[in-house]
């Protein structure tokens, strides 16, 4: 038998007859294999795949097991693997589940590999700043994203709006509404409604000059904030400007079922590395906003790490481990074949490679990314554990008030009671 | 001694494969399970012993457990019955000399194969929306729907309509029931010119009964269960404002979403009781309404 | 002639009465084709409201991505055949490999599903042993418990014996009848069964194996029918297990592999999604067809007694 077809004969059978009763066997032997964990779509997973296959051809001897699955599925996986102990090596991990996962102790700090044989020296510091609990860095940024207003360029123009849409102010959104709803005769509302949207929401807090957490962990937004919240959403509805009521309570729907998306608004609220996958389903062509301002507040927008690289617990091999995540983030070749998918890179040499090769799209959120560096305000505090239960009380209880079953005020003090019960029950 | 061992080793050598599994594969996670309900235990790291403490929280503390409660309980109510009767009038539908019977049977299967799919999500979403489908169709009668599927007060019945539109699994058993009663029954009640509902209140209804018996069962468990469709249809949050939040998905929720296995576990293993109970119930009282063949005395 | 005309009043009324009987066997045909009919009607209304949903997702499956949500008309603007073509491979393995792992986990599972099962059902519906309502309710049992709490101490069970990220997880326990369901089926169906065929079969010498293999079995084609549709259909459909136990891509099922396609946070693709999904329930469908006569055959066999 030729290797030839030996090898062909693997390639049909092996990873189907074989791992019918074996564990799944690496392409090719290697002495030391990591495990890569991610959440991602069919975009990223090609993408991911590609950078494997060429890492391991620059370091043979090491594999690389690629695990993805959706974003829905990932998490429960996970704290599957991690009461197992079986964590993979390397996982994904998102602003939002970092402080739960690094409280309880699943994650490794990586400092002690930094400058050593993690190379990020050069790197923004802010945005890298975004992994580190308590002095300590836990995960490696691997592309940074802000909150967008995303906006129908076509419908703005349309209805004549000229203000500056990144220093614009919550007056000038509520004007532009009217004005879209108006141009269309009332087919195209100005907006998607963002009670419900508590990342919104912290915006408006520290408009207000507060954080919605301090630093040792207490809820320190307050029933006020709620309330004018929810009112001026409440009074957006009341004109009629804003998405029907019916569709703002379906949580967390897909890009695709988004106002932007399907066409009944102008404008969706979202992250800035979400760009490229909205404009996908979007028919008219998008365009990038800041979250309005505060007319004489505090700027309350954030730069913040999209997605991280963390060493896990159970990982062995961290030197394999380390290697991987320093190609992730410094080989040209990789860095080239991953693009802007996960974010924006926090290294500037990275950045200037890729930019000759930016997609329209691409290229509209990295100067978005530009023009809003100075108008944004410093990252916020890491959420305390209980953060995502909080998150989930504030759709909630904002879900009545959209459907106008209760006084707003009421409900933004039962909220605030409610998160502050469930951080403390959490600690 | 050896007449004990004649009498108990062939049943034992059958039952060999289900005593393999459940002591060495199955009983073990449940008594894990069991034990965890006394700790607290974020899946990270090693569970704390604190003896009654999720069970105490859970009936004085916690307003969503009573929320799952309620909702839970409307919903078995209204869907195990709507489903059975679905499944059993289009059984005997079906069961009686049409030709196409196969074609149909095809047919009336296909919504449980779709599952708890995305596809549903997304599909039941947009039928039951203020401007879906099943609005258009109210309104050609002059009925002005509600948002359906948004609204906390109606969310659950649009469930309960999921619930009956996928009645392929007890419609198969019981079609597969039907086929056991000889027909030469029927024959001669016709005969003797019993009329139709008496045909299937003294033939049917009685032969039946084992098979009416497990789906009535089965169903009620699985409805004390239900998980799949709820969790996809509200994003795994049971919104809208709690409408939709079973049993299970609040206990999932606690469990993978806020690392709170402990009591996740504390919340299954009363579930346990109350789906016990009423499988307790059902067999108790079997005795009065299912006979079968090989215990006639 | 008196006797003539009563002969005569004879029969007419014997003419009469058979013209009588006569239509009134023609009303009761009509009577009868009527209710046929009203039948079908009944039952092809019946059957457009369950097809609705296969029908949006057959629609579905061609739309382009924007007007899977946009719009509320069931006819796609333009048909996307590639969302076929193209969903095929859109993942970093193709389709191919999935269909050959579901093929592998589901025939495996079903042959365990069906024989062990069955072996148990058959000691619990015609066998009687010293702790049968004790078992009983422990297998009961199983059923109850929901599956979430159980998960997390399944997996450290399974990682002990080296079996993740293998299909073992998935398979062996179907031999080992872990699927109460079945077998509270089938109890249910054998018990129906009269007792005096094995008490015969007994006296004739027969084993408890054979009057098993060569009674029970037959007889119960109906039930035993059902399991394996139900059976095929849920491991096929079976998405939590392989989640968990499955890490290797290239030993992805269908149901896992068709969730690699959406993203909530991100770029997705429900055409493709909702094409490849469109293809999954075809084997499906292929089997229920073939396997749905081993009830109507039934028929025959269980009519007999």
């Amino acid at each position: 038998m030729t290797k030839l077809t030996r090898r062909a004969l693997l390639g049909t059978m092996g990873a189907t007859a074989a791992a019918a009763a074996l564990p799944a066997m690496p392409a090719f032997a290697a002495d030391r294999t990591i495990r890569h964990y991610w959440w991602g779509n069919p975009e990223r997973d090609k993408r991911t795949f590609a950078v494997i296959d060429t890492f391991q051809k620059k370091n043979v001897g090491i594999a690389v097991s690629g695990e993805t699955i959706g974003w829905g599925d990932y998490w429960t996986k996970m704290a599957t693997q991690t009461a197992g102990r079986n964590m993979a090596d390397l996982v994904q991990m998102d602003y939002r589940f970092l402080f739960e996962y690094v409280n309880r102790g699943a994650l490794k700090p990586l400092d002690e590999f930094v400058g050593k044989s993690l190379m990020i020296a050069d790197f923004d510091k802010g945005p890298l700043d975004g992994g580190k609990v308590d002095g300590k860095l836990y995960a490696l940024n691997i592309g940074s994203n802000s909150q967008v207003m995303v906006h129908n360029t076509r419908a703005f123009q349309e209805a004549g709006i000229d203000a500056d849409l990144i220093n614009w102010t919550w007056d000038d959104f509520a004007k532009a509404c009217e004005k879209i709803t108006a141009k269309s005769g009332g087919k195209m509302k100005g907006s998607d409604d963002l009670s419900l949207m508590i990342e919104t929401f912290e915006s408006w807090v520290r408009q207000n000059g507060r954080e919605f957490y301090s630093p040792d962990g207490k809820v320190t937004a307050t029933a006020g904030d709620v309330t004018s919240w929810w009112q001026m959403w409440a009074d957006l509805r009341k004109a009629g400007v804003v998405r029907d009521k019916n569709k703002t309570v379906i949580l967390d729907p897909p890009i695709a079922e988004s106002g932007i998306a399907v066409g009944d608004t102008a404008m969706s609220h979202y992250w800035s590395n979400q760009l490229v996958g909205i404009q996908a389903v979007a028919k008219d062509k998008i365009g990038a906003a800041m979250v309005p301002h505060k007319a004489g507040g505090k700027p309350g927008q954030f730069i913040k790490p999209s997605m991280f690289l963390s060493l896990s617990r159970d990982a062995k091999d961290t030197a394999a481990a380390i290697a991987y995540m320093n190609a992730w983030v410094n080989d040209p070749e990789i860095t080239g074949i991953l693009g802007l998918e996960r974010g924006i890179p926090c290294s500037p040499k990275i950045r200037a490679a890729l930019a000759p090769k930016l997609t329209e799209v691409e290229k509209l959120s990295v100067d978005y990314f530009t023009a809003i560096q100075s108008k944004v305000g410093p990252l916020p505090v890491p959420a305390p554990k209980g953060a995502g239960e909080v998150r989930d009380a504030f759709m909630r209880i904002g879900t009545d008030v959209v459907l106008g079953k209760v006084e707003v005020a009421k409900a933004a003090s039962t909220f605030i009671e409610d998160a502050q019960a469930i951080i403390e029950r959490a600690q | 001694m050896k007449r004990f061992f004649a009498r108990n080793a062939p049943a034992y050598v059958f039952l060999l494969p289900w005593l393999i599994g459940f002591f060495l594969l199955a009983l073990g996670p449940i008594l894990a399970s069991l034990y965890l309900s006394f700790t607290r235990y974020d899946m990270v790291s090693a569970p704390r012993w604190i003896g009654w403490g999720n069970y105490e929280y859970m009936f004085t503390r916690d307003r969503r457990f009573w929320k799952a409660l309620e909702v839970t309980f409307t919903y078995v109510a209204l869907a195990v019955p709507a489903r059975l009767i679905m499944a059993l009038g289009v059984a005997m539908l079906l069961d009686k000399g049409l030709r196409t019977i196969g074609l149909y049977r095809a047919i009336f299967y296909l919504p449980s194969l779709l599952g708890a799919s995305i596809a549903i999500a997304i599909l039941w979403r947009q039928l039951f929306a203020a401007d879906g489908v099943v609005n258009q169709v109210l309104a050609m009668v002059g009925i002005q729907g509600a948002s359906w599927i948004t609204d906390p007060d109606t969310s659950l019945y649009t469930l309960v309509v999921l619930a009956m539109w996928q009645f392929g699994s007890p419609m198969l058993i019981f079609l597969a029931g039907l086929r056991g009663i000889p027909r030469d029954l029927y024959e001669a009640a016709e005969i003797d010119g019993t009329p139709g509902w008496r045909q299937f209140t003294r033939i049917t209804l009685p032969l039946l009964a084992p098979v009416i018996f497990f789906n009535l069962v089965l169903q009620t468990i699985d409805s004390f269960k239900t998980f799949s469709s709820a969790f996809i249809i509200s994003n795994g949050t049971g919104a809208p404002a709690d409408s939709l939040l079973f049993y299970t998905v609040y206990l999932f929720n606690e469990a993978f979403k806020f690392f709170r296995m402990g009591y996740a576990s504390a919340l299954a293993w009363f579930l346990l009781v109350i789906i016990a109970t009423f499988t307790a119930i059902a067999f108790f009282t079997s005795k009065y309404w299912v006979h079968y063949e090989n215990e006639r005395d | 002639m008196k006797t003539s005309a009563t002969e005569l009043e004879l029969a007419i009324q014997m003419d009469e009465a058979a013209r009588v009987a006569h239509q009134l066997r023609l009303k009761r045909d009509r009577q009868d084709r009527n209710g046929r009919i009203l039948k079908h009607i009944f039952l092809i209304i019946v059957s457009c409201v369950m097809l609705y949903p296969l029908f949006w997702l057959l629609a579905s499956s061609f739309k382009p991505e924007n007007e899977i949500f946009g719009s509320l008309t069931l006819w796609p603007s333009e048909f996307q055949f590639e969302n076929y073509t193209k969903g095929w491979y859109a993942l970093p393995i193709s389709f191919t490999v999935f269909y050959v792992n579901s093929a592998i986990v589901t025939g495996l599972s079903v042959i365990g599903n069906l024989v062990s099962c069955s072996f148990a059902a058959y000691a619990f519906a015609r066998l009687n042993f010293n702790g049968r309502s004790f078992f009983f309710a422990l297998m009961m049992m199983t059923l109850m418990i929901p599956y979430h709490v159980v998960l997390i101490p399944q997996y450290v069970q399974f990682l002990n014996l080296g079996w993740v990220d293998t299909y073992l997880p998935l398979v062996v326990p179907r031999f080992l009848a872990s699927d109460a369901f079945f077998i509270f089926l089938m109890v249910q169906f054998f018990r129906q069964l009269p007792r005096e065929l094995d008490e015969a079969a007994m006296i004739d010498g027969c084993s408890p194996f054979k009057i098993y293999w060569a009674i029970i079995l037959p007889l119960s084609l109906p039930a035993m029918g059902t399991a394996a549709i139900f059976s095929l259909i849920w491991v096929w459909e079976d998405f939590l297990a392989p989640l968990i136990y499955l890490n290797d891509i290239k030993s992805y099922t269908v149901p896992l592999a068709l969730r690699l396609f959406l993203d909530q946070e991100g770029q997705s693709a429900y055409g493709q999604m909702f094409a490849m999904s469109v293809l999954s329930l075809v084997p499906v469908v292929i089997f229920f067809v073939l396997f749905q006569k081993l009830i109507v055959r039934g028929i025959a066999t269980s009519g007999m007694k």
